[in-house]
Formats: structure tokens, sequence, C-alpha cells
């Protein structure tokens, strides 16, 4: 296990946000998407980092290759930005907050394959962990199998890391 | 459509920039609570279930666009979203974070998630050109 990020007892400098407000603001931005701005169908589509970012890779392959990658309804003639709007936004709060530090990845090939295999599980549930919440949300029964299925793979996970830590 | 990629964009810088500064984390949340008894993280994942699902009809309400029936799903796709969600959970809890954090961790500089998002993105192609056919003949 690598270093952890959980954020008890460490002051923010800048302007914190609570997790609670950050849910908050994801979730009515997530919906105000979906509802008003025309990132749908699919139903519930407002924020997903797996869905968005394979409609992204795949509008751009098969623009530059001709191929027919699979993109979602929403992003047929555009892609959705929403990843890159992330990146973005996230590094602007970095370089706002002082905490924007480049740090050399200790195993490349261990995170290239994590990135790579929670891809293809998130596609194949059709949706990564903020989706699966989105659709719980939104009342989808497919969603809240895959938001339960993901809380027993977190809970064994956790469980599992505490034990390899131990030993 | 051009709307919904203006609209992703600008909702995605929002969401990237109260994602950084909150570490806010939809995995985080129910690890953090098992090792350390910490909510900081949990309260975020509950806050954003329960906001999205009050906000839905309230939007329908306002003069959105309300949501479609779901209907009853097949047991295929049961099973494949439960082996799709059990597998982002796990892989998320050994990548350290979910797929949004790691996006917001590549943004502020950190190299590893620059790698993850790398495969990340791989991945993509490789489900639709590999896995998912295999996944039709299979179901």
């Amino acid at each position: 296990m690598g270093t952890t990020d959980t954020a008890a007892g460490t002051r923010r400098r800048g302007f914190p946000v609570t997790g609670l407000q950050a849910g908050v603001v994801m979730a009515i931005g997530a919906v105000a998407a979906g509802s008003f701005f025309e990132v749908r169908p699919p139903d519930a589509y407002g924020i997903c980092m797996a869905c968005h970012g394979r409609d992204l890779v795949n509008w751009v392959v098969n623009d530059l290759t001709g191929w027919r990658l699979t993109v979602a309804p929403a992003s047929l003639v555009f892609p959705l930005l929403t990843v890159v709007g992330v990146v973005i936004g996230g590094w602007i709060a970095a370089v706002m907050s002082g905490e924007f530090r480049f740090r050399k990845p200790s195993k490349p090939l261990k995170n290239f394959f994590h990135g790579a295999l929670v891809m293809n599980f998130g596609l194949l549930a059709a949706g990564c962990s903020t989706r699966l919440a989105l659709r719980l949300g939104a009342g989808d029964p497919l969603g809240a199998i895959g938001f339960g299925a993901m809380v027993v793979g977190i809970v064994l996970a956790t469980f599992w890391i505490r034990k390899a830590a131990q030993r | 459509m051009t709307v919904a990629a203006v609209a992703s964009l600008v909702v995605g810088i929002v969401i990237g920039f109260v994602g950084q500064r909150s570490r806010m984390c939809f995995v985080g949340g129910i690890r953090d609570w098992i090792l350390v008894r910490d909510t900081f993280l949990l309260k975020g994942l509950v806050a954003f279930v329960l906001v999205s699902w009050v906000a839905f009809p309230l939007a329908a309400l306002a003069g959105g666009e309300a949501l479609g029936s779901f209907g009853t799903p097949i047991i295929s796709a049961v099973l494949l979203t439960a082996i799709g969600g059990f597998g982002v959970g796990w892989v998320s809890i050994l990548a350290n974070g979910c797929p949004f954090r790691q996006h917001v961790l590549a943004a502020q500089g950190t190299g590893g998630s620059m790698v993850y998002l790398a495969g990340f993105f791989s991945g993509a192609v490789a489900f639709h050109t590999w896995v998912s056919p295999i996944v039709l003949e299979l179901i």
C-alpha cells in the first residue's frame, strides 16, 4: 500500500472544502448537467470518469483512424470533456493553494495496470465509482446492484490490505 | 450536443476544484472509515447519493428532463454489473483512490496517477477492441 491521503487532522491552506460540501456540489453539478445541459442519454450520465473518458478517447480514435469504437449517444457529435475539466480544475486549485508538486511514480507498471483494470471493470458495470453512486441516487436498480458490489469490493480489499500490512 | 461538451467542461472544472480542495474520493470514504473510523470522505459519498436522489425529481419539476423508467434488469446485465462494480471497488482500493481522485492527483503533479491515467485511457480502447467482444461472445 502506498501513501494514503486521508484528510484526518491535516489543516488545508487556501479555501478548505469539506468532503460533505464537495459531495453536495458534485451531486448538484451531475444532476444539472444531465437534466438541463443535454449530458444524456443514457440517464444519470452527469459525471462519470470512466464513461466520459472512454467517450473522449474513442471519439478521438474514431476521428483519427476511421474506426467505429463505442461512444455514448451524448458524445456522438462532440465528446464530453468532463475528464479535461477535472484535470484543469484540480490543477487550478493545486496551484492556487501551493500544493502542486511533481512526484515521480514509484511503481509505474503497477499504476498502469490498475488504471487499465479499473477502466475495464468500470465499463463492464457501465460506470466508475462516481456514476454508480449517481445511478443509485437516480433509482436505477442496476446502478444499485453495481454500487452494492462496489461497496463489497471496497470492504474486502480494505481488510485485505490491512492484513497484508500487518504481516 | 456542443452544449453538453461545454457544460461537461464547466462541471468538470468546478468538481475538479472542489475535489482537490476536499480530497474527495468515492472509495476512500469507506476505506478511511474501516481503517481509522474517519468520516470526512464518507460524509461526501453519502451526501452525493442523497442530494442526487432529491435533486433528480426537483430538476424535473423545475423544467429539466425527467429520468426515463429503468425497467427490470436482465440476469446477464445484473451479473456483469456486479462483477464490474466489485472490480472497480477492489482495484480502486489497491490503486489508492477512485478514478475521480486519480484525475485530481494527476492534476496536482502525482506521477503515479499520471501513469494510472495512461493505463485508464488505453484500457478504454482495449475494452472495446478485445474485452467487450469476448464478453458478448460468452453471454
